[in-house]
This record gives structure tokens, sequence and C-alpha cells, in this order.
């Protein structure tokens, strides 16, 4: 034993002290954020900044009653919503076949997918799209911000359908189910963590996706996250609108981080930390 | 016999539509842009076979070779910001016995936030003449800095940024991997006597390469393609100083709707992006254990 107990405590006190710092240093801009979506303009932009004002709600009032904010929200949860609801729906069923005949090019074609930069298919979606008259539309934003969710899906299923022991499918097929039946009847019950899992993930990667957005929607459709720019041509006069704008479009996510916190790691980094 | 047919005929259909969505959504889209970047599109927006013409516009092109090397400076500066401090902060996370959620939703809290909100929130924080971010500077001495609207401050800063937002990713990343190192190993150097920094870089920094690797290649794929926080804070400005290859890409696209020449780009920028990741896979199957 190299180290007394003293000299753990005190490192133990250091370490103590550098992660608190550290809490702050990452806590410090959102909470700058919040902070000044509740100041009065003056407020807003004294220098030397202030910690102590007194809050008003001001801020959001005119932003929803100056902007179409609550109208550009419907839209995002629209999006986000439809676009969950199409990868769920796609994703889970194909990580189903796919853990159990080990064929993995779907997973591989996923992986793919979430790597290209999203310019390289907005280029022939625009096209597709502008084909169909289809731009500015909901169905071209939710399906290609489907195009998001679903990889998401499929990856992060898989482990949980991996982790069925292989008895509970032979059971069901000495039963004379066939995978369908199993799928549904006995696999699906089990991976209702999953499910949760899967569902918030996408949706939190669908609320926050810019790009497709920003070239597909038009004034009608846009979402919160492709409208911001607009808030951010406002903002140049207006930081306590801006910030307010800021604070409620980083909420849904902020919101179901704290929920599933703890599977949300392994879920984020997609299966490729194992082993 | 007929039995096993049909199990294979229902595993199929199990995946057959998530199959259809990817060949209409991704291959197809996939393979038009390639054939499109073979393409030259006429004022009358006819496509015109133009054989390699995009890519040797490409090669001739200064503002491309500008956006790659911007590319891979903001991309070596944040990688490197990120490992550092995202290990640094997995190591303070793991000594701390104990973990509150509430520590944990903290940390989990930058990466979650849009892109977007964190370009506005810096925007603000980073205002060269209002910002917290300069009197925070003037509180300990220091001049002020232009930040974002600085041609040779804005790539470091857009690097900053992105460090905030994503080595607690890191971090989480590196702490499950120092979660999943086999304890003997420790019990094996205490009893050898080694020291604490003796332990860090010779037992558990090289254990740790493997997980460091994964989460080099998770933020390869993102900082290559870096868009959203540049588009939304400087649009590529000052004077094209972060004029990455994404956005001087989509700029060619949806600005000038020179399709076939984005096309040409985006092929390139997907080619380098999946050259990193294979080159990091190996190097991480180089460094397993």
């Amino acid at each position: 034993m190299l180290d007394s107990p003293k000299s753990d405590r005190l490192f133990n006190l250091l370490n103590t002290l550098q992660l608190i710092l550290a809490g702050v240093v990452v806590a410090a801009p959102t909470v700058w954020m919040v902070l000044s979506s509740f100041k009065q303009s003056y407020e807003v932009t004294a220098y030397p900044p202030t910690l102590i004002f007194s809050p008003t709600v001001s801020n959001y009032i005119t932003l929803s009653q100056t902007t179409p904010f609550l109208h550009y929200g419907l839209n995002s949860i629209i999006v986000t919503v439809a676009s969950t609801a199409i990868g769920i729906i796609l994703g889970t069923p194909a990580a189903f076949a796919v853990s159990w005949t080990r064929v993995t090019w779907p997973a591989v074609v996923a992986l793919v997918a979430r790597m290209a930069p999203g310019t390289l298919f907005l280029l022939p979606w625009y096209i597709m799209f502008r084909h169909f008259d289809m731009i500015g539309s909901y169905w071209s934003l939710i399906l290609t911000h489907a195009v998001i969710t679903m990889p998401i899906v499929l990856w992060v299923m898989l482990p949980f359908f991996d982790n069925i022991p292989h008895s509970v499918f032979e059971a069901g097929q000495l039963d004379g189910c066939g995978p369908v039946k199993i799928f549904r009847r006995i696999a699906l019950p089990l991976v209702s963590t999953g499910l949760a899992v899967s569902s918030i993930l996408a949706f939190v990667f669908s609320w926050n996706y810019f790009l497709f957005a920003l070239v597909l929607s038009n004034s009608d459709t846009k979402t919160l996250v492709a409208a911001s720019f607009n808030f951010i041509g406002e903002g140049s006069t207006n930081w306590g609108g801006l910030m307010a704008a800021a604070t409620l479009i980083a909420l849904p996510p902020l919101i179901l981080a704290v929920v599933v916190q703890r599977w949300l790691v392994s879920g984020l980094t997609l299966g490729a930390v194992k082993g | 016999m007929e039995k096993k047919d049909n199990t294979r005929l229902e595993l199929a259909s199990l995946s057959l539509p998530a199959l259809i969505f990817t060949i209409g959504m991704i291959g197809f889209p996939f393979l038009y842009t390639i054939w499109l970047s073979f393409h030259a599109v006429t004022p009358a927006q006819q496509l015109k076979f133009n054989g390699l013409g995009n890519y040797s516009h490409l090669a001739a092109d200064g503002e491309f070779w500008h956006g790659l090397f911007v590319t891979f400076e903001l991309y070596f500066l944040s990688l490197a910001l990120q490992l550092i401090f995202g290990v640094y902060l997995a190591l303070l996370l793991f000594r701390s016995k104990r973990l509150p959620g509430i520590v944990r939703s903290l940390f989990i809290s930058p990466f979650l936030i849009p892109g977007v909100v964190t370009g506005m929130m810096w925007l603000v924080i980073l205002d060269p003449s209002l910002g917290a971010a300069n009197y925070v500077l003037s509180l300990f001495g220091l001049p002020p800095s232009e930040w974002l609207a600085s041609p040779s401050w804005v790539v470091p800063t857009v690097a900053i940024i992105d460090t905030w937002q994503w080595a607690p990713y890191v971090a989480l990343i590196v702490l499950g991997g120092l979660q999943s190192l086999p304890p003997s190993v420790y019990e094996a150097a205490e009893i050898d006597g080694a020291s604490r920094s003796k332990t860090l870089f010779r037992i558990t920094l090289p254990l740790l390469l493997p997980t460091i690797m994964t989460a080099t290649i998770l933020r390869s794929v993102d900082l290559l393609r870096f868009f959203d926080l540049i588009y939304i804070t400087t649009q590529g400005g000052p004077a094209n100083a972060s004029d990455t290859l994404n956005i001087y890409g989509f700029r060619v696209g949806f600005e000038f709707f020179q399709f076939g020449y984005a096309s040409a780009l985006m092929v390139t920028l997907s080619v380098i992006v999946l050259g990193a990741v294979l080159t990091l896979n190996r190097l991480r199957a180089a460094v397993a254990w």
C-alpha cells in the first residue's frame, strides 16, 4: 500500500472539486440561456452581465404573439411523432429478423445511411419531391426524417432481441408458431424497454434534425429547428426573445434526457461499445 | 422442408417494409447522386452527360481545397479537444464513488440539445461587445476576443463550442469502457506498488484504447460533415474562414443550384468519411486486446 488513507481522502476531495468545476462549465451555457430568456430587454444586454434580476415571462408572451412559434411547434410535433412511428414500425421487425437470421446487411445499410452526409441524399430527394410536387409537404419531411429514425431503432432494438434466450423462440416454434407470430406474441412484449428507449432516441434525433427541413419545408410546414434561423434574424435586436425560443426548442429533448438517462448512453453509441 | 421455407418467407416479410423503404429513400438516392455527379445541369434544367467533368472542375476549384482544409483543421482540433476533455471527465466520473442520476442527466444535456440551439446560445454568449464570455475573460485580466466574428479565431471557436457539446458524450462512452475493465488489473498494480500516475498511463489508458477508438470513430463521422452549428452561427464566414466541405457543397447545391457539381462534392465528402471510418476501424482492431 503506497497511498495512505490521508492522501486517499485528499485525492477524493480534489477529484470531487474538479468534478464540480466540470459540472459548472457543462451547465453554465444552458443555464445562461434559460436565465436570459427571463430577462427584460434592457437587462439581457447589460454589461457587465447580471446574475440577479427580476424575472419576467414577457419574452415568451411576445414570442407567441409576434411569431408563428406555436404553429412551428405543431409542425415539429407532427413530423417528429410521425417519423418516430414509421421508424419503429419499419425498424423493429427488421431488427427482430436480423437478430434471428444473423443476416446483417440491413444493419450495415442503416449504418452507412447514418455515416453519409445528409446533403448527399438531399439532392436526389429534392429532385424527387419536386417531381411529385411534394416540396413543403409534411410527407416529404416525415419520410426524410424516418431515414434518421429507422437506423436508430434498428440498432437500439438489436441487442434487446439478441438478449432473449433462444430457447424462448424454440419453444414457440414447437408450439407451431412461425416467426411472425413469435415476433408479435412473444418477442415484442419482452422488449418493451427497448421500444421505449428507441422511441425516445428516435424522437430526440428527429426533433433536432435541421438540414432536411431547411430545404424541404416551406413557411407553412417549417419545423421549430428549421425556423430558428428566422428567430436569429430578429434576435440581433432581441436577445431575450431569441433565448426564449432556444429554451423552448431545447426543452423536449432535455426532458426526455432526464427520463431515460440510464439507457441513453448505450443507445447513443449504437451498440458500438460492446466488448 | 416446407416448414423451413415458411419460416424463411415469414422472416423475409418482417424485414420487407424496411427493405423497400431503404431502397427507395437511401439506396436509390445514393446511386442517383453518383449518377448526377457525372452530369451537368443546363440552364434549361436538362441533364447533360459530362463524364468526369465535375471531378476535374473540383480538382481545379480553389474553394474545394479551401473547404477540405477547413474541414480537416476543424476535425483534428475538435477531435483532439474532445478526446482529451472526454477522457479527463470520464476519469473524474469513474473515481467518484456515487453518481446521482442528476449528475448523469447534466452530462447528457449538452449533446441532446439541438445543434441549432447550441448555436443560438453561443451567439449570445460570444457576442464580441456584450457577450458573457468576454466578461469572464476580463475577470481573469485577459483581453476580449472577437470569437466567431474573427477569421482567424472562428475555427477554434467552433471547435470549442463543439467540444462543450460533445466531450461529455465521449466521456460517457469512455466511462462505459472504464467500468468494464477487470478490477483484477488494478489490484495487481496496487500489490506491485504502482503509483497512481503509473497505473493511469501504463495500465488504464492502454486498456482503454479500443473504447477511445470507438469514440473517435463516432465523433469522426459527425465532425467530417460538420454543418448545423456553422450554418446557424457563421454560414461559413467571416470571409469563407469556416467554410467546410459540407457547407460549401450545400451552397453549390441549394443556393447556386448546380446539382451536378454539388453531387460530385457530396460523393467526394462521402468517400472521405467512409475512408476515415474504415481506416479508424482497422486501427481499432490493431489496439484491441
